[in-house]
């Protein structure tokens, strides 16, 4: 009896140390899309440099299909998650009550890429053009979607090849004229099959971002209507310790490709190129120090570019070109901020294509900036 | 037909790559119609000299002809009777029956009417329909002599044709392959291990020696025709079965 | 009388006995629907997650009704079907060659484990870069999920015919082609049938992995077209039907075997 009385009492103070280790820090999952991948360098970041945990929270990083991501959140499994904001609208549709709370992407990211020599800077020019497209859903088709309404066409005046994300393999054996793709990913890889001289006779490839005809809602982080109420406090934390991390990896790249290396494996890090890259980080570190414009920042990161591409190849710096070209998309004068007129684009996209559920509720409801003014105290 | 066979050697290969005499030499000759019972203890490789005879096998030396004709391949004047009735199972009776026909390219109407009027003779009248699984013993034996008899063939070439049924059903049978030969007459080679169902069928028995076979003793059977049940219990037959069993009994010495 | 009695006594309970027999599948299907009804009713999961029969059933007739259902359904029918054509084909002709000449087992069954061990989802992209993003690469997928029990049962099936009819054949002369239509393909037929049970319900995966992968229309792509747009009841509408064909392929299988193999049934009573 009095050996289990002392094993009662030892369980109870471990629970309770515990408990108190609790109070400080929150475990969060955050549930991204995709695969590992560089573009998701400013989660790396945040944990790495400690920008989570300075908030309260030790993050896990998971990566699920957007839908999956979305029910997730909506049936509170986990408390957040990233997907675009077109899948809050469908969800909301059909009565996932789930709410965006920090654009992460401020340029949607989705754009048409094209053989340089094909004339498009005139979209009705894209009449009869067999366009690929991964399938008939997701950001791909709301982007082409929207593409072809502003040229005043629609589906019918292509020929729609839904190809998978396939996109580089297929447009350079020229099984199709164009196709619908990331912009900060597929045009490099296209650009460096070309340079393999895997990509026909192309030249070069160019490139009409969606958000050049209409600024759509883009991805950004969402969370439970639940947590919103019960806790506004914890979001206001996450949205701000997201949106420092955000604004570290946009400033240094360097250290967000460095920390981003423990989570992608397949990221190219031989020494000379970590080397190169830590040199790079310590030196963007002093020359943030003097609190250059947004667009030193900007050209500072194209210095960079231009000074790795003289030692390095372009396999080598492929992932890094693909987190600069990310960064472009990230990049704004505050960033998180989504506005009412880019969810109603978005709404009346969707609403074209026909894809809405029955529950259309408020716009105002899906989206909220609010978290961002309370962090910026 | 006349059947002769000529210094015929059969070997297998061994487990150890070695050739493994299994048959002869062995030489004996069978004149026109004679109905000749082989007869020798298992293994002696009777059954291999009816394959050597049916052109299934080609022997290791020496020559088996029909007529003067080497036998190299199977004759279309020879059909051979399996130990086990060896049908189709995803046959019915007259099927079965009618195999050899079709294979021989007769139209469907010439070949069912060609084995119906066989299955009275067989005592399959009633069975035309019926699958193999759902015979007896005697009456699917019954049918694989059909498919014999169907092919009107010159040389009747049987290995152990009754072996696995019980002996009154074998003795019926016996009497009935004489019966169902009787109305052509034709050279008929028969294995068997039965000294009694040798001697109330064939005209000459020939007795073989154990494993590789040679030829022991050539016995003719003078007994009349048309033999029947009876006749076993005849001093003559007695007399006959006795010297043939003497003579395989010498060779166990 | 009293012996009489029990007979019809012991007929009755065996006849109850059957009839409860043939019912039991469909009282499991009750039981699961009243168990799936019961559960979203009283949200002890939420509906986001498991949609409620009605609405399921409501997603059914909206799909039929605007003839959604009926369109990818017949894309996937027809790439299963010229992919059952095509690897059941390929896999009986190989299977008889290798099974006659058993050099080319040696030959082939690195090539051929390689595929069928090697899992299909992982490389339908490249068969989707290779044979295109029509419907020709889902037919390869489903020709290459259904080749393998086809080519392994008619092996067996062939090497499995007895050495006695063999010699039966011979006898009379048959040459090759007599010797497969009336020896070789009745008596591999069992096993092949069995394989082909096997091969049409694998089938329906071949053709969805495809059309996962990338596709314009199929029951696939209608998983998730309707996923992405929220609507989990068509995804559990979509679902369904791919059981309902894997299980129709299966039954017509089940059913030429009925029809072809009479003699196995009567041997069996």
């Amino acid at each position: 009896m009095l050996t289990l009385r002392r094993f009662a009492t030892i369980v109870a103070l471990l629970l309770t140390s515990l408990v108190g280790a609790q109070a400080d820090v929150t475990n969060e999952r955050i549930l991204l899309t995709f695969i590992p991948n560089v573009q998701f360098a400013p989660f790396y970041l945040g944990i790495q440099h400690d920008v989570f945990s300075e908030a309260g929270f030790d993050v896990a990083l998971e990566h699920l299909q957007e839908p999956e991501v979305l029910d997730l959140v909506a049936v509170r499994q986990a408390n957040y998650g990233i997907v675009s904001g077109e899948q809050v609208i469908l969800a909301r549709s059909r009565g996932r009550d789930v709410v965006y709370v920090f654009e992460w992407f401020q340029q949607y990211p989705v754009a048409l890429v094209h053989a340089s020599d094909l004339d498009l800077s005139d979209l009705g020019a894209l009449r009869g053009l067999r366009v690929g497209i991964p399938g008939r859903f997701g950001a791909s088709y709301s982007g082409l979607t929207t593409l072809l309404t502003s040229a005043g066409l629609n589906e019918t005046d292509i020929e729609l090849n839904e190809i998978g994300f396939n996109a580089p393999e297929v447009f350079c054996l020229g099984a199709v004229d164009a196709a619908m793709v990331y912009a900060n990913n597929e045009p490099l890889q296209i650009r460096n099959l070309a340079a393999a001289g895997e990509c026909g006779d192309l030249d070069d490839v160019g490139l009409i971002m969606v958000a050049s005809q209409v600024d759509l809602v883009s991805n950004g982080l969402i969370v439970n209507r639940g947590l919103l109420e019960e806790s506004p406090a914890q979001i206001a934390r996450m949205v701000g310790a997201l949106r420092d991390a955000l604004q570290i990896t946009i400033d240094n790249p360097a250290a967000a490709y460095l920390a981003s290396l423990p989570y992608v494996d397949t990221l190219p890090a031989d020494d000379a190129l970590v080397v190169a890259l830590t040199d790079a980080a310590a030196q963007q570190q002093e020359f943030l120090a003097d609190n250059p414009t947004r667009s030193e920042v900007a050209a500072s990161r194209r210095a960079l570019a231009e000074e790795l591409s003289e030692q390095f190849d372009g396999a080598a710096l492929a992932q890094f070109h693909v987190l600069l070209n990310s960064i472009d998309l990230w990049d704004a004068d505050a960033l998180g901020f989504s506005d009412l007129a880019s969810w109603e684009a978005m709404r009346d996209t969707l609403a074209l294509m026909n894809l809405l559920g029955e529950e259309l509720g408020d716009l105002d409801a899906a989206f909220s900036n609010e978290f961002l003014a309370v962090s910026d105290e | 037909m006349r059947l002769s066979v000529e210094n015929i050697e059969v070997s297998f290969p061994g487990p150890a790559g070695d050739l493994l005499p299994a048959l002869g030499p062995i030489s004996f000759e069978v004149a026109d119609d004679q109905f000749v019972c082989l007869l020798g203890p298992s293994g002696c490789g009777k059954s291999t000299l009816i394959r050597v005879l049916a052109g299934l096998l080609s022997p290791s030396a020496g020559a088996a002809y029909c007529d003067r004709e080497l036998i190299q391949r199977p004759l279309a004047e020879a059909a051979i009777m399996f130990q086990d009735t060896n049908l189709m199972p995803w046959r019915t009776v007259l099927d079965n029956i009618a195999l050899p026909l079709e294979v021989a390219g007769m139209s469907r109407p010439e070949r069912y009417g060609a084995v119906r009027k066989l299955l009275p003779q067989l005592n399959l009248e009633n069975f035309e329909l019926a699958y193999p699984a759902e015979l007896s013993g005697g009456m699917a034996q019954r049918v694989s002599l059909g498919r014999v008899i169907v092919q009107q063939p010159q040389v009747w070439l049987l290995d152990e044709p009754f072996a696995a049924l019980d002996a009154l059903t074998r003795e019926a049978l016996s009497l009935e392959l004489l019966r169902l030969r009787a109305r052509s007459r034709q050279t008929i080679i028969l294995v068997t291990h039965d000294i009694n169902e040798a001697v109330l069928l064939a005209d000459r028995v020939i007795v073989m020696s154990r494993r590789p076979g040679a030829l022991v003793a050539d016995i003719p059977i003078d007994l009349p025709r048309p033999r029947s049940a009876e006749m076993i219990y005849k001093r003559e037959f007695l007399q006959l079965a006795k010297r043939i069993r003497n003579c395989i009994e010498d060779q166990r010495a | 009388m009293q012996t009489n009695g029990k007979v019809a006594e012991f007929s009755t309970g065996r006849k109850r006995q059957i009839i409860l027999r043939r019912l039991s599948p469909f009282l499991t299907v009750l039981l699961l629907l009243l168990l799936w009804q019961g559960v979203t009713e009283r949200q002890i999961i939420s509906r986001i997650l498991v949609p409620p029969p009605a609405d399921v059933y409501a997603a059914f007739t909206a799909a039929l009704a605007d003839g959604t259902l009926a369109k990818h359904t017949m894309t996937t029918l027809g790439e299963m079907m010229y992919g059952l054509l095509l690897g059941v084909g390929i896999g009986l002709v190989l299977g008889y060659a290798i099974a006659k000449a058993p050099l080319l087992e040696y030959v082939l069954s690195p090539i051929i484990v390689a595929f069928q061990s090697t899992p299909i989802v992982a490389y339908a992209p490249l068969l989707i870069i290779w044979f295109g993003t029509g419907p020709s690469s889902k037919i390869v997928t489903t020709a290459v999920i259904v080749f393998f029990p086809a080519l392994v049962n008619a092996i067996v099936g062939i090497r499995s015919v007895s050495p006695p009819l063999r010699d039966l054949m011979r006898s009379l002369n048959a040459g090759p082609w007599l010797t497969f239509r009336l020896l070789e393909l009745p008596s591999a037929l069992p096993v092949i049938l069995a394989g082909l049970k096997t091969s049409a319900t694998l089938a329906v995966i071949g053709a969805v992995v495809g059309e996962f992968v990338g596709s314009g229309s199929g029951l696939g792509v209608l998983v998730i077209m309707a996923r992405s747009q929220y609507n989990t009841p068509l995804v559990v509408v979509t679902v369904l039907t791919m059981t309902v064909i894997a299980l129709s392929l299966y039954g017509l299988v089940a059913l030429v075997e009925w029809r072809f193999l009479v003699w196995q049934r009567r041997a069996a009573s």
